[in-house]
């Protein structure tokens, strides 16, 4: 993949994210369009694309609740990361292989963003991420492979058909 | 050292970059409130401000539509309601309408009436006869007068089980024996027709040159002939040309035969008369009761038979005010 059309899916991320995500919830659980894109940017770029991707989405994010400016950032870059590093040593064509990284991805996300939203009540952390944390995971990781499957029916090359950048 | 972590960082570019964005991340965090809400004012203004504009207006779009197509279907449904309602309104100020008659009538006339529906108006261009869904079963009988609200109809022609023809003043052969109310000059109305299908206007005959009768006068029946009993509206003088002998007298006529809806047989007069609050208790319980069209008030009394019935009849021949030539004056106008 070039870096002009990852970026333009970094730019459909924070936007589906910012807007679209909260209509479909389901049962509390929302996806996470900027993780899937990060897994996806480690998938088929590697290198730096997901940290810095993720870096910069989730500073975006984070512009929304200034209190907590640089924690999204912060969890995606690491998320970005340790996703390029696990997709090493994996099978990245295979889809469930995909599938376990985008629900582990999510839930890294989730666990490093709400451990410090939450530092004061970690009983509440707890109780989000059995109810809406695994839910969400599995959401985003069902909702990759829908669009990856879609992308590859479309034979959308520059999506599916990985460089290294 | 510095160059031992130079060579760090170009060997273990992802861990380098990690580093850097992780180190730029806790910074921000550690940044004071005002200086974060400017930093994020600054991110968020440019990038997210308009997108999430965009996504509510597309939101907001969306409901628009969604509420535009359920207040078109609330605005069908009000329209129904509102023409089931209209409708509902007109029956009520005609059922008002007819109680009032009712009550007015029966207190000055002493007639037992009986109420019926129009179901059909047989003829072609001049209306012929006028069907009404009230027959032998009912008590009705050939020649007994048939009144609206607003004056004279005509008289029951032909009778069924269920149904009665009415002849209307509008046919070739009618004529009613009438009064002019006010000065009590008698004549006969009848239909004048320009050729077999073409009704012109309906004039009283019989009347003397330089009677005592005026454009606006109300002209009642007199009872006379024995078919119509006294003092039925007929309708008021329209015309009034002096002739040599006679008066050419126009007449225009109270009812509206095209439009008449609802119309009473006066089935004979009645024998014992109830006290005013008796009668309005059984009509507003008649029509509280009834169905539209299914009007019991003053019904004969089931107890008596159909002869006894015809027998109170007006063209019985037996005791009607008319026969007896009377020139008594009506019950009041109405």
């Amino acid at each position: 993949m070039r870096p002009a059309p990852y970026v333009t899916l970094c730019a459909a991320a924070v936007i589906l994210d910012a807007t679209l995500t909260p209509h479909i919830e389901i049962l509390g659980a929302r996806p996470d369009f900027a993780v899937l894109v990060v897994v996806y940017g480690a998938l088929l770029l590697g290198g730096r694309a997901p940290i810095i991707s993720g870096f910069t989405m989730g500073l975006i994010a984070d512009s929304e609740l200034p209190e907590y400016l640089g924690l999204n950032a912060l969890a995606l870059a690491i998320t970005g990361y340790l996703a390029s590093r696990i997709l090493d040593h994996l099978v990245k064509a295979n889809i469930f292989v995909q599938c376990t990284v985008i629900a582990g991805a999510t839930l890294l996300r989730d666990v490093i963003y709400y451990v410090v939203y939450y530092r004061n009540h970690l009983e509440l952390f707890g109780r989000f991420l059995v109810h809406q944390g695994l839910l969400g995971a599995v959401y985003t990781a069902v909702l990759g492979a829908l669009i990856y499957a879609l992308a590859r029916a479309l034979n959308w090359k520059g999506v599916t058909s990985g460089s290294h950048w | 050292m510095v160059s031992l972590l130079a060579r760090f960082l170009r060997e273990n570019r992802e861990l380098s970059a990690l580093i850097i964005c992780a180190l730029i991340s806790l910074t921000l965090l550690a940044l004071p409130s005002s200086v974060k809400n400017a930093v994020s004012f600054v991110i968020s203004t440019p990038i997210l401000g308009p997108v999430k504009r965009a996504a509510s207006g597309a939101v907001e779009l969306v409901r628009v539509r969604r509420e535009n197509a359920v207040l078109r279907q609330l605005t069908v449904r009000l329209m129904e309601e509102r023409s089931s309602l209209l409708a509902s309104r007109h029956e009520n100020e005609r059922l008002r309408e007819l109680t009032g008659f009712l009550i007015a009538f029966e207190e000055e006339e002493r007639f037992e009436m009986l109420p019926a529906s129009v179901v059909g108006m047989p003829g072609g261009r001049v209306l012929e006869g006028i069907e009404i869904d009230r027959g032998l079963e009912h008590g009705v009988a050939v020649g007994m007068p048939v009144i609206a609200p607003e004056g004279l109809i005509g008289k029951i022609s032909r009778t069924y089980p269920g149904r009665a023809l009415i002849e209307p003043l509008t046919s070739a052969a009618s004529a009613v024996a009438v009064t002019v109310e006010r000065s009590r000059i008698r004549g006969i109305v009848r239909p004048r027709y320009r050729s077999a299908s073409e009704l012109v206007s309906w004039e009283m005959d019989y009347v003397a040159a330089r009677s005592d009768i005026r454009t606006g006068d109300q002209i009642v029946t007199s009872g006379l002939g024995g078919v119509y009993p006294p003092g039925l509206v007929v309708g008021r003088v329209s015309n009034v040309t002096e002739g040599p002998l006679t008066m050419a007298i126009a007449v225009e006529l109270a009812a509206e035969f095209a439009t008449t809806e609802q119309v009473f047989v006066v089935t004979g007069r009645a024998e014992t008369q109830p006290g005013r609050g008796d009668r309005l208790a059984e009509i507003a319980r008649s029509i509280l009761a009834s169905e539209p069209g299914e009007l019991s008030i003053g019904q004969p009394q089931a107890s008596g038979s159909d002869s006894e019935r015809s027998g109170t009849a007006p063209d019985d021949g037996e005791s009607e005010p008319g026969e007896t030539g009377d020139a008594s004056p009506p019950g009041g106008t109405r």
